[in-house]
């Protein structure tokens, strides 16, 4: 049963058993015991009635429980569904709903996280409160479970994971990703990083998001280590867990860069043990991007691109060629992936033309689950579609000029404007909502939200912001409200978002 | 495009229960309450909450804060000051103020 993504986990665990796999905080996990956790994950899961390919949504933080189930549900052959771990009730049922889920692990008792939503099987903490599930499994159940190998027959064709991203049309959409796709990007990854089994981690992204996936992913591979912080909020904390623990390597999106240059002790940190440092999730600014290089003296920085459709990446710069020429640029392929620039009609454009960024290659997803519409638009004879626009110098590395979908990068995050515009209508409290972005130094956007009140008289934006709380992740909070009376028009009707986004600039200053 | 209103933040009256606050630990309650959990009427925020850990503050909105102690107080706040002993609970956050002279 090769081609598995769950299979590489096993192999190291076979390796070297006894090796630390996982640090969080003052605990650790050897190779076997999350080999075995993920054994008896697998067990537990098959025995309260889940079949093959059934989807479970998954709500925990990253820890070495989240580890365990990941690997379980792989190698159970059912299909994993991580989501964020603030997603609020309403977003947690579209997610059980549109994944068709049979079951919901979570880190904590449910009562908070999920109302009243109905799911065959959960798995948590402390009683079922007030969800309604057909069947209970506490966590103290894992204990009872047989702790042998657990054997299903898993291929690289089935899927392992559906992973949830904004869509443009509004309602987040899931990229199915089979075992196949993770395993070859897992590989071709570990590849172009030479990580080696000495290697060891920061881990500070979480584990639902692809890119924080990938170095889950890339560590077990090569039985190297991931050390776990999720304290970023005290950036210093995780640096100094950084030297006291010698990690080899750092992974982060913008805003994480931006907080480290500007908000801590980075800059005047020297970590010996660190080798390589990588960011992804968007643009950096070149300025940043420079700064950083100065502070890394003889450490590589992978500059990278890539798409959770693409199971994560696409792209990377090599480090020398960043710091020589090439500061600016997205890179080359990753080994085994095609990566194209061609125009509407799938033509490929010579260099320095601009066009939409292609991607063929063993790590492109199978498309959106039960959304062929979607999976046209983005699956074409010539490959995916990223949505990105750029072009290719004559050396062939690729430069990103701009984004053809109205979206806002929040974070490491892609979130659709239209998603928190149709949060606002919900609430019937407005006449109509638009969404735009504003730069901001540390989330590279936030979102401000534009509204007209049904009833100015008794329009009351408090409770429209608690409306809006309640239905959306905080990360798509809008920042900033703007009450209008009417908002500006664009001949064909549509509402004009540039003359918003101009008016928010202007307020800002004055603000 | 005429704003009627902009954001004005209303001011809740702060409610940590069972203990009279002083008017900073008031006022940092409420900014805190205002900023960071308006509309999560399950949020508890008590002096010893962790903002962390009950997922009311992440990393931008460390930074926030100590932006708004920075500009609200008139004092400078070192990178090397953001640690969780300085603003990992209310509690702390007012220690750490009276070790700077606001509130002493």
């Amino acid at each position: 049963m090769s081609g598995t993504v769950h299979d590489l986990l096993a192999a190291s665990a076979a390796r070297h058993p006894d090796k630390t796999a996982v640090f969080q905080g003052g605990r650790s996990a050897t190779f076997a015991e999350i080999d075995s956790l993920a054994n008896r994950v697998a067990r537990l899961l098959t025995q309260a009635g889940l079949d093959r390919q059934d989807r479970v949504v998954v709500i925990m933080g990253n820890s070495i429980e989240s580890v365990g189930v990941y690997y379980g549900i792989l190698k159970a052959g059912l299909i994993s569904v991580e989501i964020h771990e603030k997603s609020t009730p309403s977003e947690v049922s579209y997610f059980i709903q549109n994944a068709g889920a049979r079951a919901c692990v979570l880190a904590e008792a449910p009562a908070s996280r999920l109302g009243g939503i109905e799911i065959p099987v959960l798995v948590s903490p402390a009683g079922p409160g007030s969800s309604r599930a057909r069947t209970f499994v506490p966590w103290s159940a894992l204990d009872a479970v047989a702790d042998e190998r657990f054997e299903a027959r898993v291929s690289s064709g089935d899927i392992a994971s559906i992973v949830y991203t904004s869509g443009s049309t509004g309602r987040p959409k899931g990229v199915v990703l089979t075992h196949g796709n993770i395993r070859s990007n897992t590989l071709a990854i570990v590849s172009y990083l030479g990580l080696q089994e000495d290697d060891r981690v920061m881990a500070i992204l979480p584990f639902h998001y692809v890119y924080g996936k990938s170095l889950l992913n890339t560590h077990m591979a090569v039985g190297a280590q991931v050390v776990i912080n999720n304290r970023f909020a005290f950036p210093n904390a995780v640096i100094r867990e950084m030297c006291e623990r010698s990690v080899t390597g750092f992974a982060g999106v913008p805003s994480t860069f931006a907080i480290l240059m500007n908000r801590s002790v980075f800059p005047k940190t020297r970590i010996p043990s660190l080798r390589y440092v990588t960011q992804a999730g968007g643009a950096m600014a070149p300025a940043l991007t420079r700064r950083l290089l100065d502070c890394l003296d003889g450490v590589d920085l992978y500059v990278m691109y890539g798409a959770t459709e693409a199971s994560a990446r696409l792209t990377y710069v090599p480090p020398d060629r960043l710091r020589r020429d090439k500061l600016g640029s997205i890179g080359i392929p990753i080994p085994g992936v095609e990566v194209t620039v061609r125009d509407d009609q799938g033509r490929e454009l010579a260099p320095l033309e601009v066009g939409n960024i292609c991607a063929q290659g063993p790590n492109i997803m199978q498309g959106y689950w039960n959304d062929p519409e979607e999976t046209s638009r983005a699956l074409k004879p010539w490959g995916l579609v990223t949505g990105d626009l750029g072009y290719r110098d004559e050396e062939g590395f690729l430069f990103l000029t701009g984004r053809k979908k109205d979206m806002l990068k929040i974070g490491g995050e892609r979130v659709s404007p239209k998603e928190i515009e149709d949060a606002i209508v919900e609430s019937g409290m407005v006449h109509e909502a638009a969404v735009v972005g504003k730069p901001d130094q540390y989330l590279f956007e936030v979102p401000l939200a534009f509204v007209v009140p049904l009833d100015e008289k008794t329009f009351d934006l408090e409770a429209l912001r608690s409306f809006v709380a309640g239905r959306l992740s905080p990360h798509k909070h809008p920042r900033h409200w703007t009450v209008a009376k009417t908002l500006p028009k664009k001949p064909s009707g549509k509402i004009d978002k540039e003359a918003l986004r101009h008016e928010a600039l202007l307020e800002m200053r004055v603000a | 495009m005429t704003a009627i209103v902009k954001s004005d933040r209303n001011i809740e009256r702060p409610t940590i229960e069972g203990v009279a606050m002083t008017d900073l630990a008031e006022k940092i309650t409420a900014y805190i309450r205002e900023n960071f959990i308006a509309g999560r009427s399950d949020a508890v925020l008590e002096p010893d909450t962790s903002l962390i850990e009950a997922g009311i503050i992440d990393s931008t909105g460390v930074l926030e804060l100590v932006e708004y102690l920075e500009s609200t107080f008139g004092i400078k706040i070192e990178d090397e000051e953001l640690v969780p002993e300085n603003l990992e609970t209310i509690s702390n956050i007012l220690r750490f103020l009276a070790s700077k002279g606001v509130g002493a």
